[in-house]
């Protein structure tokens, strides 16, 4: 196949690359994708083809480079293969030599192989450098007549390439310099400059970076090196680093760090005679290039000591005197980097008049005119006073100034946008003055703007912009303006007045509330709801009333807004209006409407048409009486889940199944054991209980595994809160067995939101201790002969055992006191002791210990129920375990 | 201080995607670097079908809008400047810079040589400036003669070659792309000395040099107490300096008579190459007074080899050349007009045309008029519901003129009859369009003596001047009407 594709024909090249164009991802999908690349570099040589379909092909290659070779050694072989079709071009002029150099560029740089490993790299920038020298090697490259062209393109690519990988030229700075300032038949200057002024901001930042000195770079005069090898040092060094052609100001300024350098004296006299030639020949740059060269060198000497800005005053008068975008975009940035050293307070308001002029020059195109409007809220002044980064009026900028940028209905919306913007700003500072309350006041004036707005809203028929430019002007004027009321009440009063006569704009109304702040939201709320609810509940514009209703009714005038239901719910007849108005009734709902918002759904729904209406009217009244006043606000909130959409039903389902069915949910509570009382008829367990937020209605319900106890009565907490203690929960056991258990837990809960939830929590151990009680308190004679009769009672049915429970270095006396002192009955410290304890339900276990020995204490037990020996036996290694 | 990439659009409303690619250009090699300065915050550049899709409806240029739609509707979502962020595949593409000309959208996207969050603004980002330069040039380049279809076709299809000359790797070299069209053919002329890029080549043959001077002059007029009436002149002069010569040095003084109106807000061509500070300040911001800068106005420059605007002004000329009222009442069913127009005694009166034109906006049309004019003719266009009145080349003796009349309207149908959202009720306005040859309002004039050139050879100088009307209004004196900040300070 590809046999066939290398001979394609002149139409079949424009179709594919026609093909290709229309959309490259698809057709790199298909399978003639595959070839493209190849076929393309292949077709290059072709005999066949003509220069133009050639150049068609280099330009797609330009454009899509990452599409066709896209990986690193394609990208590399690509380039190889262009430099080799550039080689084998007959020494005539050829229109090919340009697009076949940028395109051997494009490669490197998207495929990332430019470096010293690369041997296209390697072939390309001795051959661009001697290009751009003019040299012997561009003779012998093409016919004269290519030279020049040649010349410049060379000087690109390398511009190019020092962009992507900066330093790369920083050892050919000498020589630039020498080339530009050549006599005689010269090379064209713009390129050359371009190229320079960028060499030279790249490696003053990445000497700076590294703390180096210049090194003298910019006085040697190597020949270009043809023969030796390149000089990767400093692009290695500014690998890291791409260096924007044009940083942005201030905030970038400490990253640069200039100051880092310091250049010799003769550095520094180099360096200002590099910037000055630069800067004497600029006039010889377009305008675009000239702003160019102005962003780099600013940004090249920003900073740096020793080299005060002046330089660049000469040409300061020249660019100010012009209506270039570009050029006075750059003079504003050279006041960004200087500020007061290069532009003192008369130039500063010298500048500021001629933007101010240049935003409204009648022979300015709009986009200009918007650009420079920008500018002046953003201006960099040289003491500014508001917070950075904030569009503000510069101090210098007097109202008087500003006449001419205020908006007027005529102007284009953008303009009419931007221009407000600058009219709240001077209506804010004018109240911040004095209240002058006369007719060409900047506030009366953005009023009779506002209403003038409102009025092209309200055609009926009228196009959708002009309604939403009068809703961005209110938008702009309420975020601008909060909390002057001169300004906000009467566009309250109109936006009402705006309602009034085209209710169709509900939607935009319902917007605007619910992106402003309550300054503007709230009273505009209120007129609106007063607007809807005094009229008669009919008519066309029914469902925009309800649509507006629904965003502004709340539990204020109640009675208005029922009655205006009660009405239109006789004209709600078909099913999106029966659902609008129910959407009213859930906003009251959630508002906390209470009594006659029961009465208008019970009547609803008897009365709506549709079943689904009235199915939903009923399940709003259940809801009114029988949920909370919070839950119930939870059950109609917005669902995070669901999009809007115009069912309520749907919105709802989503609603009530969050809020009315029980959630399973991680918990948000921990249950500890507390220590055990030891008192009482039955074993009581103290629980603590902690929570991580709040926890209302708490429910908790225990179960045993087994039945080794009765069934647990639930533990009920009315409250929880995180951080405040709780007092424990006593939970009385009654087992059936005495051993031990798992207590197996689950909780129910409400969360602070409203919803209920359940968990199931960790597992609680009941120990074999929890179970002990003591028996009743004997007077001090008749204990011994008590203790003596239970033992003698335990046999013979139940069993006694010996053991010896090893010690720890406390002592018997310890470990009595510690985990037994409520059960013993007759004590001899150090030596002896009698411990009985009752083991629910009706099991006793007798102790006796002797003084410790060696090896530990001798116990003796006698139990009832041989069942409970394992038990005791635990019991009595974890006590030596736990001293 | 590159661009990502540029397209032309052609607004097509009515069709299915409501336009089409007409030249796009992407430049990988800046894509590279826009990867690494924005860093997580890169937003790759679509290909033409969503991005055009996108633009179109950020635009609001597609026809759907019916509905509200709250991604293009919301009152929160300003803009301020002809920047947009345009959502593509779920994320946001921005800055794109686009602006719609003669029914083509011209948009480029410039790239920020940092993060994209937080938002630089966008005077910090230098190729912001760059772009628009970019798209002005092509703009230009476009409309620069005739406006014929085939022609356009023609221009687009040398975007690419011109493109590539001009801007070969995103960075633009030249926002002129008639210079750069010429620097082609003049790719083989040998170059001694420095050349200035903005030239491609030298001119041979006789010298000459033509300067004309243009003024136009727009009025806003309300005949009310409270409201006062404004009128700006605006010119622009434009110089073909054929002169032998790599940097021949050209000096044009502008001057006005002793009664003439000074000249202010002066915006000159880049190739000026210095400029008196008294025209640098001369501004209208200020209030005027007697000791305005009154020229003569000298410019020195080196010109470029095509035909190029030296510069621009504005003046504010104490009167506006004709003084007029407009009256119109609603009367039952008719409309009842009176207009009277004074020609100031000042003003040359020599028009090469003079016509009012007086629109009836959200009516129906025109079904039957009954007037009367004290000079000229009307025209009536029914359907169009507009009258024109064809003052002529002279206003009579009197310098003053009068049209009464009723106008009655039909039933009104929306496809039909014009829309207008500032015409509403008894707001109306008619509109003056004139041109009077030989002549500025100003008294600005380009003496041919005064011009100096320093090159070899002594050219032939011609000069012209007209005087045409842009935006005059007389508005409604019977209704509001729209006034600017200007009208109010009285």
């Amino acid at each position: 196949m590809s046999l066939t594709m290398g001979l394609l024909s002149r139409e079949a090249w424009a179709q594919r690359l026609g093909a290709f164009r229309a959309s490259p991802s698809a057709y790199m999908a298909a399978p003639e994708g595959e070839d493209l690349g190849r076929d393309l570099l292949s077709d290059l040589r072709s005999e066949k083809l003509s220069e133009q379909t050639k150049v068609s092909m280099l330009a797609l290659s330009l454009e899509y480079p990452a599409q066709l070779w896209p990986d690193a050694p394609a990208a590399e072989a690509a380039a190889t293969s262009l430099l080799d079709t550039l080689a084998l071009l007959p020494p005539r002029p050829s229109a090919l030599r340009r697009p076949l150099l940028l395109a051997a560029t494009t490669a490197l740089v998207t495929g990332g192989v430019l470096g010293p490993t690369s041997g296209a790299s390697l072939r390309l920038l001795p051959l661009l450098l001697g290009l751009a020298s003019g040299g012997d090697l561009g003779r012998r490259f093409g016919p004269s007549s290519d030279q020049r062209p040649l010349q410049a393109t060379a000087c690109e690519c390398l511009r190019e390439l020092e962009s992507c990988k900066p330093g790369l030229l920083g050892g050919c700075l000498g020589l630039l310099r020498g080339l530009l300032g050549q006599e005689g038949p010269v090379a064209p200057v713009q390129p050359l400059s371009l190229l320079l002024a960028l060499a030279l901001r790249n490696t003053l930042v990445i000497q700076a970076r590294a703390r180096a000195s210049l090194q003298g770079l910019l006085t040697v005069r190597a020949p270009p090196p043809g023969g030796g090898p390149w000089n990767w040092t400093l692009a290695q060094e500014g690998e890291a680093h791409l260096q924007p052609q044009a940083p942005s100001w201030p905030a970038a300024e400490e990253e640069c760090g200039l100051s880092a350098l310091e250049p010799s004296p003769e550095e520094a006299r180099e360096l200002r005679a590099a910037v000055a030639q630069l800067l004497d020949t600029s006039y010889l740059l377009t305008p675009v290039a000239q702003a160019q060269l102005l962003w780099l060198l600013g940004w090249a000497l920003r900073g740096l000591r020793g080299q005060p800005p002046v330089l660049f005053k000469p040409q300061l008068v020249r660019l100010l005197g012009t209506a270039q975008l570009a050029l006075l975009h750059a003079v504003l940035a050279l006041k960004a980097a200087f500020g007061e050293a290069l532009f003192t307070a008369q130039d500063e308001a010298l500048l500021l008049r001629r933007l101010t002029l240049a935003a409204q020059h009648p022979a300015l195109p709009l986009p200009a005119h918007l650009f420079y409007l920008h500018c002046l809220l953003s201006f960099p002044e040289n003491c500014p006073l508001g917070p950075a980064g904030e569009e503000a009026a510069p101090l210098l900028l007097e109202p008087q100034l500003c006449r001419g940028l205020l908006p007027n209905l005529l102007h284009d919306p953008m303009a009419l946008l931007a221009r407000l913007h600058l009219l709240c700003l001077l209506c804010a500072e004018d109240e911040q003055k004095e209240e002058k309350g006369q007719a060409q006041s900047p506030c009366h004036y953005l009023q009779e703007l506002l209403a003038g707005l409102q009025q092209r809203a309200a055609l009926t028929g009228g196009p959708r912009a002009l309604a939403t430019l009068c809703f961005q002007a209110s938008y702009l004027v309420a975020l601008c303006l909060a909390g002057h009321h001169t300004v906000l009440a009467p566009l309250t009063h109109g936006l009402a007045q705006l309602y009034r006569a085209r209710p169709a704009l509900a939607p935009h109304f319902v917007d605007l509330l619910d992106r402003v702040a309550p300054e503007l939201g709230e009273p505009l709320r209120v007129v609106l709801r007063q607007e809807v609810v005094s009229r008669p509940g009919g008519g066309e514009a029914l469902r925009w009333h309800l649509q507006m209703l629904a965003k502004v009714a709340d539990r204020d005038a109640q009675s208005a807004t029922l009655g205006f239901l009660q009405a239109a719910a006789a004209h709600c007849t078909d099913w999106g209006l029966q659902q609008a108005l129910l959407r009213v009734c859930r906003a009251l709902l959630r508002a906390g409407v209470g009594g006659g918002l029961a009465d208008l759904l019970q009547a609803l729904a008897r009365q709506l048409e549709d079943p689904d209406g009235r199915d939903h009217a009923r399940l709003y009244y259940v809801l009114l009486s029988h949920l909370s006043g919070p839950k119930l606000g939870v059950a109609l909130g917005p669902s995070l889940a669901a999009p809007a959409l115009t069912s309520s039903l749907v919105a709802e389902n989503q609603g009530f199944a969050t809020a009315l069915m029980v959630q399973e949910a991680p918990a948000p509570i921990r249950l500890s054991v507390g220590r055990q009382r030891a008192e009482g008829p039955v074993p009581v367990l103290q629980l603590q209980v902690e929570v991580l937020e709040p926890v209302y209605s708490l429910e908790l319900r225990f179960r045993v595994e087994g039945q080794l106890y009765a069934p647990l009565g639930a533990v009920h907490v009315p409250c929880l809160c995180p951080g405040r203690p709780a007092r424990p929960l006593l939970l009385p056991l009654q087992p059936r067995r005495p051993a031990p258990a798992q207590l197996d837990i689950r909780a129910l809960y409400t969360k602070s939101t409203g919803l209920t939830c359940y968990t199931h929590l960790p597992p609680l151990p009941v120990k074999f201790a929890d179970l002990f009680l003591p028996f009743p308190k004997l007077p001090e004679g008749a204990r011994l002969g008590f203790f003596e009769e239970l033992w003698d009672s335990c046999l013979p049915k139940g069993t006694e055992s010996r053991l010896c429970c090893p010690l720890g270095p406390q002592g018997l006396e310890a470990l009595v006191s510690r985990h037994l002192e409520p059960f013993v009955v007759v004590a001899r410290p150090p030596t002896s002791y009698h411990i009985a304890i009752r083991l629910p339900p009706d099991s006793k276990l007798l102790l006796r210990l002797e003084a410790a020995q060696a090896d530990g204490v001798p116990v003796v037990l006698r139990a009832d129920d041989w069942a409970v020996l394992p038990h005791v036996g635990d019991y009595l290694r974890g006590l030596s375990a736990a001293v | 201080m590159a661009q990502r990439a540029v397209w032309l659009i052609s607004h097509e409303p009515g069709t299915p995607l409501g336009g089409t690619v007409r030249f796009s250009r992407r430049y990988p090699t800046v894509e590279k670097r826009a990867k690494v300065f924005n860093g997580t915050s890169y937003v790759p550049i679509p290909e033409d079908g969503p991005f055009l899709k996108s633009l179109l409806f950020e635009l609001r240029l597609l026809d759907e809008d019916r509905d509200f739609t709250e991604s293009r509707d919301s009152c929160s979502r300003i803009n301020k400047t002809s920047v947009y962020g345009l959502k593509v595949g779920g994320e946001e593409l921005w800055p794109v810079v686009a602006f719609l000309k003669n029914g083509i959208v011209y948009a480029c996207v410039p790239l920020v040589e940092q993060t994209l969050s937080p938002r630089p603004a966008l005077i910090s980002i230098s190729a912001v400036s760059q772009g628009f330069e970019l798209l002005f040039g092509i703009q230009d380049f476009l409309y620069s003669s005739q406006r014929i279809d085939t022609e356009l076709n023609t221009k687009l299809s040398q975007l690419p070659d011109l493109l590539l000359q001009a801007c070969p790797f995103g960075t633009l070299l030249d926002a002129n792309l008639q210079n750069s069209l010429d620097s082609i053919s003049f790719a083989s002329v040998t170059h001694p000395q420095k050349q200035p890029a903005w030239k491609a080549g030298t001119y041979k043959g006789k010298p000459q040099v033509s300067i004309s001077i243009t003024e136009k002059v727009k009025s806003m007029q309300y005949d009310k107490q409270d409201i006062a009436d404004t009128w700006q002149v605006v010119g622009t002069v434009t110089c073909k300096c054929d002169l032998e010569g790599i940097m021949p040095n050209v000096t044009i003084s502008l001057s006005l008579p002793t009664n003439g109106s000074p000249l202010q807000d002066i915006l000159v061509h880049p190739c000026v190459t210095s400029l008196d500070s008294a025209i640098l300040t001369s501004s209208s911001l200020d209030a005027m007074d007697d000791s305005a800068f009154s020229g003569p106005y000298k410019f020195p420059f080196t010109p470029p080899l095509e035909s190029f605007n030296l510069c621009y002004y504005t003046s504010q000329v104490p009167v506006p050349p004709i003084l007029g009222f407009y009256q119109m009442k609603e009367e039952e069913v008719q409309l009842k007009i009176t207009v009277n127009l004074k020609l100031h005694e000042s003003v040359k009166n020599n028009f090469e045309f003079c016509e009012a034109h007086i629109p009836f906006y959200n009516r129906g049309p025109i079904t039957h008029v009954e007037y009367k004019v004290s000079f000229g003719q009307l025209e009536v266009f029914r359907e169009k519901s507009l009258l024109i009145w064809i003052i002529g080349q002279k206003f009579p003796k009197s310098m003053e003129i009068s049209l009464s009349g009723t106008v009655t309207f039909g039933a009104k149908s929306h496809e039909k009859q014009p829309f207008d959202h500032i015409c509403i009720g008894g707001t109306a306005y008619l509109k003056l369009h004139f041109r009077i040859l030989d002549y500025t309002l100003t008294g600005c004039y380009a003496d041919q003596h005064s011009v100096q050139v320093f090159a070899s050879g002594k050219p032939k100088i011609s000069t012209h001047r007209k005087l045409i009307s842009s935006d005059y209004y007389i508005w409604n004196s019977k209704a509001p009407a729209p006034v600017t900040y200007g009208s109010l300070l009285l």
